[in-house]
């Protein structure tokens, strides 16, 4: 049995070749991709653990694919690395904010993107979030979490599985201020701890589907220079 | 010679207006006393509408000659007894009081207007010909010296012999036209006194070509017939074709610079991309390698590693010409949020494991530091750039102290090492471009880190000073503003 499925998608062959050597001989099964538009036909046909995209690929280029793999209907969403040349913070923040999981700058070395790979693949909970099911909000909203659906009303919104670990992991821990490392670690992996913009874009995206009104959040409250708490409905 | 020409001629012109007077004076004569035989009163209106027609046509000489012609023909043909001059007759002095009176004040009339005429044509002329004159100017080739083709373009619209404008801004004068041309630039570079006209009257005219009451030219100009306001309206042409030629040259010249600095960010960019994509595969497969949990032999562990170590290498050369390359081009933006000095410190030594693996670093920072608004992740580079200079130029088994303290609104982080010092007169030279000091060539580094590092602290108002420790070593001191408390 394969560890994962992966889609490669980047235009440069070397990179491609590299990669698919390294990813096979981990027992990962690979295809790949050169561009966007057949990274995006790829994934309509079949399902995938996860993509690794590159932000600078010819045509759409890689934002633009992220956001429309995370529009599509697949019947499991993948998780998404994005590799890129650029490491400023604003980069960063674009790509998470694009639907992105996990952001690794150009070059890397292999057992550091093994590593994130391995993490954005985890999709086992912990003990004490297994039972939960999904959690009722107020305003009408309801988290099903295995599903990855927030009802409103009678609007569906779908969460990414990171969106959807991390509000898993929040309403397993209620009324606790729960400091970043704690929740990177928990979310992403072991070797995660200092990726604070990563909390900042991913509470926020929750906020924006979870929360009446995301400037004054109810529910997912941030306390400053510590971590973040989750209050639920009384 | 062109004056006494122009007086002969005139004098002719009269000679002829006179004697066509005098012809129509007996003409009329003839025409009253022979043709209809009118009476006195009659002959006498006849004379007055002449004297009225040529002082209104010709001027007041003519006229004052045609009166004196009637006077003595009506008292000749008409007064009686007809055919004397009587000269004490009262009537002949009533007639000529009349007579002169009417040419005088018709003359004076018809002058004034006249006059007022030429006035107003020549004023007309000047109008279209300084309006000529701000369109040239505004027309200017930017490509040549504009004050001398404004210098030309007057002499061109006012068909002046020469005129000569001091542009104050270059220290030049710029003569155009065909004569006098060396008078008129003396004039301007020593003052008026300097040329003794041939005349009584000079025949140069200075005016200053001042900018919103600021002197940025002179212009002199030979044998200008302008008006006060023209001359007033030519130099402010002037001034404003100055004006414009350098703003025009101003804005050319950032318009260049921006385009060049816009070229350069897009090439490295370009170039970043190209050079860390076949980087990214070699360093893929060489880490792939390394890592694999088959044993190796050692000599080949170490080329790997050294393949690993030497891309990461060329990756930080391309960075951190990127970082120069955007700093210099003034398109570095920093984007700024609260941190503690604690964490760029310690997030900067994360990334410099490898680096400082096996060399002892200490890290002391006191609690309660005020937070930094800073751009993260320059100001890491920028620390990264210290600590890297301090370990490549100590030895091996010396010690890295890293230390902040808060001062007077800023903090202050301090990277001092127990190498051999800096010699004094490099302190300075250090954070030069390519400056490598001459004692260290087989160091490797680019020349370029303590720059890139000085700039980055420059744009957040800060700075990095370097001094020797008294014992041995050198202190590196980087100065980051405090954040101001309304960022809290």
């Amino acid at each position: 049995m394969s560890a994962g499925r992966i889609l490669i998608v980047d235009d440069d062959p070397h990179i491609r070749r590299v990669m698919r050597t390294t990813l096979v001989a981990q027992g990962y099964e690979v295809s790949d991709a050169r561009t966007a538009e057949e990274a995006i036909d790829k994934i309509r046909g079949e399902n995938y653990d996860l993509v690794l995209l590159d932000v600078n690929l010819p045509g759409m280029g890689g934002l633009e694919a992220c956001r429309m793999i995370r529009g599509m209907r697949a019947s499991m969403e993948p998780a998404i690395i994005m590799l890129t040349v650029r490491d400023s913070e604003k980069d960063k923040v674009e790509a998470l904010d694009a639907g992105a999981d996990d952001y690794v700058t150009k070059p890397f070395g292999t057992p550091e993107l093994l590593a994130r790979i391995r993490a954005a693949i985890r999709r086992m909970p912990m003990a004490s979030e297994e039972a939960l099911q999904s959690i009722r909000l107020g305003d009408g909203v309801t988290v099903d979490f295995q599903s990855h659906q927030v009802r409103v009303r009678d609007r569906e919104i779908r969460l990414t599985p990171k969106e959807c670990q991390l509000l898993r992991y929040f309403a397993a821990h209620p009324n606790r201020t729960i400091p970043h490392r704690e929740l990177l670690q928990a979310v992403w992996g072991a070797d995660y701890g200092d990726e604070l913009e990563y909390l900042r874009v991913f509470v926020n995206q929750l906020r924006k589907k979870i929360e009446a009104n995301p400037a004054r959040p109810k529910y997912l409250l941030t306390d400053p220079w510590v971590g973040y708490r989750f209050r639920p409905p009384e | 010679m062109d004056g006494s020409g122009q007086f002969a001629k005139r004098a002719g012109v009269a000679a002829i207006r006179l004697a066509a007077a005098i012809a129509a004076t007996a003409a009329i004569t003839f025409f009253c006393f022979r043709l209809i035989a009118v009476n006195a009163t009659t002959a006498g209106f006849c004379y007055l509408v002449e004297v009225l027609i040529v002082a209104t046509v010709w001027g007041l000489m003519e006229a004052v000659v045609t009166s004196i012609a009637a006077m003595l023909c009506f008292n000749f043909f008409f007064f009686p007894p007809v055919g004397t001059l009587t000269v004490a007759d009262s009537r002949n002095w009533v007639a000529l009081f009349a007579f002169l009176a009417t040419s005088l004040i018709a003359g004076q009339l018809s002058a004034y207007a006249k006059r007022r005429t030429r006035e107003a044509v020549d004023r007309q002329e000047e109008m279209e010909r300084l309006y000529a004159l701000s369109r040239a100017i505004l027309q200017t080739d930017p490509r040549e010296v504009p004050a001398r083709q404004i210098a030309s373009q007057i002499v061109e619209t006012f068909k002046l012999p020469g005129v000569a404008l001091d542009d104050h801004a270059h220290g030049e004068i710029h003569c155009a036209g065909s004569e006098h041309l060396a008078d008129l630039e003396r004039v301007l570079r020593k003052g008026p006194d300097s040329f003794i006209p041939p005349g009584p009257a000079t025949p140069i005219v200075v005016s200053p070509v001042r900018l919103g009451g600021e002197e940025i030219g002179a212009l002199a100009m030979w044998d200008s017939n302008l008006s006060e306001t023209a001359l007033q309206s030519v130099s402010n042409l002037a001034a404003i074709g100055l004006d414009r030629a350098r703003a025009q040259q101003v804005t050319a010249q950032a318009e260049a610079a921006r385009q060049s600095q816009e070229l350069k960010s897009t090439l490295m960019d370009a170039l970043a991309h190209e050079f860390k994509t076949p980087l990214t595969s070699i360093k893929a497969a060489a880490t792939a390698l390394l890592s694999q949990a088959v044993p190796k032999l050692p000599e080949h562990q170490e080329l790997l590693a050294i393949i690993d170590e030497d891309a990461d290498r060329l990756s930080r050369l391309v960075t951190e010409a990127i970082q120069m390359a955007r700093i210099e081009g003034g398109t570095l933006q920093l984007n700024r949020g609260l941190y503690a000095p604690a964490v760029l410190i310690s997030a900067a030594l994360r990334d410099m494991r490898h680096r400082t693996e096996g060399r002892r670093v200490e890290v002391q920072i006191p609690e309660n530091l005020p937070l930094v608004f800073v751009d993260a992740g320059l100001v890491q580079l920028a620390l990264r750039q210290v600590i890297d200079n301090s370990l490549k130029f100590s030895s091996p088994d010396g010690s890295l102290t890293i230390a902040a303290r808060p001062e007077e609104g800023s903090v202050l982080i301090t990277v001092a090492d127990e190498g051999p010092g800096i010699p004094e007169r490099e302190l300075e030279r250090i954070f030069e471009k390519f400056y490598r000091s001459p004692g260290h060539h087989r160091v490797a580094g680019t020349g370029m880190g303590l720059t890139v590092a000085r700039e980055i602290l420059r744009a957040h108002g800060g700075n990095i000073v370097v001094k020797n420790l008294p014992g041995a070593g050198s202190e590196f001191c980087l100065v980051l503003g405090a954040a101001p408390p309304e960022n809290l």
